[in-house]
């Protein structure tokens, strides 16, 4: 039901620098290690894979830069034991920086080809507003000797500091026509002004229609110079797009050589913060799951060239914060893990609640959604998702299952209540019944999340918090206690020893918060009062929270009732669209609801008990695909 | 904004205020040796700086962090076009990075040494810092900026480096404008009671790097009238477009001096130099800055005036204490931090 991380050994392995490589690929491909940073100090001064990593941080980023252009899908690397020495990953980078200037400076070129074109068709726009008037516009071209005019876009939001500045200069600016943020403009000014003019312009964004010098006629003959212009730099855009394209295609080879060297260096390149050596002599650690250990002095004796110390140990308490957890693999498990891990890792030697999570978890859906019909509709459709999202299949059917057998408990087939008979009874019957047993289910979960806390408290050394803490021993038994004077109450049979049984655990509780407390005397006060009451009150609150269990079976039959009242308003065809659709507006709808208020007692009611989810991922050194 | 947020923006604020160093205090830092500088700051702000000497940046990183931590936490009451404006006002610390990132690149820097003069924004970081740095030359960095909420800054700061080349204050300059035009913008869609009150402090601002700018451009630059007054920003406060071009006329500093409103000319009247004319305007402005915290009711403008006073506080500290780590002269500390004026 439940279990904890694996087992887990510390490892350091001293070995000499030249096998260094060899052994990070041997662990990679084992995916057992778990990399630890190599202690500081002067015994082991030296950083050995530094340099490499700093390579292949550069190599990577320029491959990635440069993978946006390949449009021939790579080839996978067929062996996975080549060494990849600093040299190589050197020259192919130094490759790639010489690969990725001609990309760049082609980039460069589209980038402003692509500005021109853009100048080019706002000037058309321009022109076009010219097209109707009988105007020679080889004048824009024979600039008068008092006179200056020019036509051209500027970015609508430089116009009016534009138009101030230019009144400096007894310029006048108009516009003509606006669009999309540019200002077609027109302006004029004497000619004695003109350099002074042309650098505020240049400052401006100012982009002025030019006359070629061959040009005397209409408007219209313009636009077709404009439109041949066009066409060229369109033209060039497309050649500058395919020089690119050829470029990358003729070094595809270095490319991939490049590819399957990063795949290769990667794992050694990973640890350059990691591995520490003076001299020749590298050391590096790390935690491995404790079964492989044979394993892996197998692999590295068969591996490595020179002779090399390999030491195992276990964690000691002081280190359990830093151990990774490695949770039991188990593919039905898979996805429940993962809804775990949303809340928070387990500690190392905390309980993997992903067992008892999947089994409480699917035991209150089919609860809270208990329908033969709908189970098994729930169950059939996750299968659509079994290639594309298999954990979704898994849940979805198991939870349909849950359904469709709580939906023979309580004899429900699509909301119809007096189809199949009932194993025990419809929710609706006795709803006091259904009711206290929620709580009772509620009071049960509660009490094993305190046990599991007390097992963690106590698996993590904390003996103290174990035993006399609100989540270990003492809350335990306040709990129980509670439960046994609310149960005495309720029959008119609370006295002290009722009384007594509460008062002792809740003593021991205060007098633990009070010693873990600290400050002045009424801030202790206070905060030992607060915690306190805090603890009594989470408790009430979290059993009655588990009345929503009860609440949602009743609201499926309720909602039910619903969908056939409508439908027994209408006739025939009506009425069998109604029940259909109601049918399929409760599976969506109420099911979702169902599935979150699941989760929210797990996280809040169970989890956050006897879980801090502050534990640490093992992520294994390997290779990456 | 609710009442209660209201009022707890009104604590904040206050508490905030009351952390802050006064001109006359931050000035008298610069004859302190570094512990004592530090030990004060604690005292004053209850935050816990620290000093490595193997990582000298440590506490400058330190001081933007703190400042950033409280500016998160005053915009948060805030929502829409007040939030936006606050939240654009917060990136004027990205631009420090930007400006980092081009003069390095254009500079052919190592990218090292770049990464060591960044800021580290957090949540307030909109730049994909370390896709810049691994970029090879300046022109790929630049597309790759224009590509990001400083599209814009960053066009007209390429077009400035294509006409100038890299020069550091015409760069500076280009990209301050842009950004205090955008902000402009985004007071704009501000009510009108908030516009108003923002704007005196905003105004202030404007008013600064305008005239600042006008008398770099007409005499250290040497640029035409009509190209020095392009180059403005929006008007602010006093100096409105007509006086602004009047300006832009005059032949000396000393004409412009004259020109000034009356207010302006008599905080101008015997600062020679425009260095030392920058410091008195900017003191100028972080006093209007000052008024509109400790003395206007209107929340928007107390909170953008504190992150403009804070910003200043945290850069003249973090001059000052590098200044110090460096040990240099309290005499260069002076004119590094602007105190000589």
């Amino acid at each position: 039901m439940w279990s904890a991380p694996q087992e887990m050994r510390k490892v350091g392995l001293y070995m000499v620098d030249a096998d260094a490589q060899r052994a990070a690929m041997t662990l990679a491909r084992m995916a057992v290690l778990h990399p630890l940073e190599g202690p500081d100090g002067e015994t082991l001064p030296e950083n050995p894979a530094a340099p490499y990593h700093e390579v292949y941080h550069d190599l990577n980023s320029r491959f990635g830069k440069i993978s946006g252009f390949i449009r021939k899908p790579l080839e996978t690397p067929a062996e996975s034991t080549r060494v990849v020495t600093l040299d190589q990953l050197q020259a192919l980078d130094q490759q790639l920086k010489a690969l990725w200037a001609q990309i760049s400076a082609l980039e460069e070129q589209i980038r402003r080809q692509n500005e021109k074109i853009a100048a080019i068709r706002q000037l058309a726009n321009s022109l076009q507003k010219f097209t109707s008037l009988d105007l020679d516009l080889g004048r824009l071209r024979r600039q008068g000797r008092f006179l200056r005019i020019a036509v051209g876009t500027i970015p609508a939001e430089n116009f009016n500091q534009l138009r101030s500045a230019l009144s400096l200069t007894q310029f006048l600016i108009k516009t003509f026509y606006s669009s999309e943020g540019i200002n077609h403009v027109v302006l004029f000014g004497p000619s004695q002004h003109r350099e002074e003019v042309q650098d505020l312009l240049q400052s401006a964004d100012f982009r002025g229609l030019v006359v070629p010098e061959e040009f005397s006629g209409s408007p219209r003959q313009l636009q077709a110079d404009l439109d041949l212009r066009s066409e060229e730099a369109e033209t060039r855009l497309a050649e500058l797009q395919q020089e690119l394209y050829d470029l990358i295609d003729a070094n595809l080879a270095v490319l991939q050589s490049a590819r399957d060297a990063l795949l290769l260096a990667q794992p050694y390149a990973s640890l350059g913060n990691v591995l520490k050596g003076r001299g020749g002599l590298v050391y590096l650690q790390g935690w491995v799951p404790a079964r492989r250990e044979n394993e892996i002095r197998q692999q590295l004796d068969g591996h490595l060239e020179y002779p090399f110390q390999l030491e195992f140990s276990k964690p000691g308490q002081q280190e359990f914060d830093r151990v990774p957890s490695l949770l039991k693999k188990s593919r039905l498990l898979r996805p429940f893990q993962g809804l775990v891990k949303n809340f928070g890792m387990p500690g190392y030697r905390e309980v993997d609640p992903s067992g008892l999570f999947a089994f409480s978890y699917l035991l209150m859906f089919g609860m809270m959604f208990g329908d033969i019909g709908h189970g098994a509709v729930i169950a059939l459709a996750s299968l659509l998702f079994v290639r594309s999202y298999p954990g979704v299949t898994i849940v979805g059917v198991l939870a349909g299952m849950s359904s469709l057998f709580f939906g023979f408990v309580y004899g429900s087939l699509f909301g119809y209540e007096h189809v199949v008979p009932a194993l025990w009874m419809s929710p609706m019957h006795d709803p006091v019944q259904v009711l206290l047993l929620a709580v009772l289910w509620g009071a049960g979960f509660i009490v094993i999340a305190n046990l599991l806390a007390i097992r963690n408290f106590y698996a993590a050394g904390q003996f103290e918090q174990a035993y006399f803490s609100g989540k270990g021993l003492a809350g335990l038994l306040f709990y129980l206690a509670a439960f046994y004077s609310a149960y005495q109450a309720a029959n008119g049979r609370f006295g002290w020893l009722e009384a007594l049984v509460m008062a002792a655990p809740m003593a021991v509780i205060v007098r633990f918060q009070w010693r873990q407390s600290s400050g002045g005397l009424v801030e202790r006060i206070l905060v030992v009062f607060i915690e306190g009451l805090e603890h009594i009150i989470s408790n009430v609150s979290g059993t009655l929270s588990f009345l929503r269990v009860a609440a949602f079976s009743l609201n499926h039959i309720a909602l039910a009732a619903a969908v056939f009242a409508i439908a027994g308003m209408l006739g025939g065809f009506g009425h069998g669209v109604t029940v259909v659709l109601g049918n399929i507006f409760i599976i969506v709808l109420e099911g979702a609801i169902v599935a979150i208020q699941c989760l929210r007692l797990e996280y809040y009611e169970g989890f956050s008990r006897f879980f801090n989810g502050k534990g640490r991922a093992f992520e294994p050194l390997k290779f990456e695909t | 904004m609710s009442s209660f947020s209201s009022v707890y923006l009104d604590t904040r604020l206050t508490v905030l205020a009351r952390r802050l160093f006064s001109f006359e205090q931050l000035i008298d830092f610069i004859e302190l040796d570094l512990e004592r500088i530090l030990t004060q700051v604690r005292q004053h702000t209850g935050y816990d700086y620290r000093v490595d000497h193997s990582n000298p940046r440590l506490i400058e990183g330190q001081l933007t962090n703190h400042a950033l931590d409280e500016f998160l936490i005053l915009i948060r009451p805030f929502s829409g076009s007040e939030r936006r404006f606050l939240q654009f006002a917060i990136r004027w610390f990205e631009l420090v990075n930007l400006k980092v990132l081009i003069r390095g690149k254009f500079n052919a820097i190592d990218s090292d040494l770049i990464e060591q003069q960044l800021i580290d924004l957090r949540k307030f970081a909109d730049l994909p810092i370390k896709q810049l740095l691994e970029t090879d030359d300046p022109y790929e960095m630049l597309r790759l900026l224009e590509t990001t909420a400083y599209g814009g800054i960053v066009r007209t700061a390429r077009r400035v480096y294509e006409e100038h080349g890299n020069d550091l204050f015409l760069l500076d300059a280009t990209i301050d404008r842009s950004f205090f035009i955008d902000l402009h913008h985004h007071a704009r869609f501000l009510g009108s009671e908030d516009a108003e009150n923002v704007g005196r402090v905003l105004g202030g601002l404007l008013d600064r790097f305008n005239l600042l700018w006008l008398l770099r451009y007409r005499f250290s630059y040497g640029l035409s009238p009509a190209r020095s007054y392009y180059l403005l920003t929006k008007t602010g406060n006093r100096l409105h477009s007509a006086h602004l071009l009047r300006l832009a006329r005059l032949d000396s500093v000393e004409e412009v001096v004259a020109a000034l409103p009356r207010q302006y000319r008599e905080l101008l009247a015997n600062v020679a130099g425009i260095s030392d004319m920058e410091t008195v305007m900017e003191y100028y402005s972080l006093s209007l800055a000052a008024e509109s915290l400790h003395r206007l009711p209107n929340l928007l403008s107390r909170t953008f005036s504190y992150i403009v006073l804070r910003e200043a506080e945290v850069r003249f500290l973090q001059a000052l204490i590098k200044g110090k780590q460096l040990g240099f002269e309290n005499d260069l500390i002076r004119q590094a931090v602007g105190a000589r004026a």
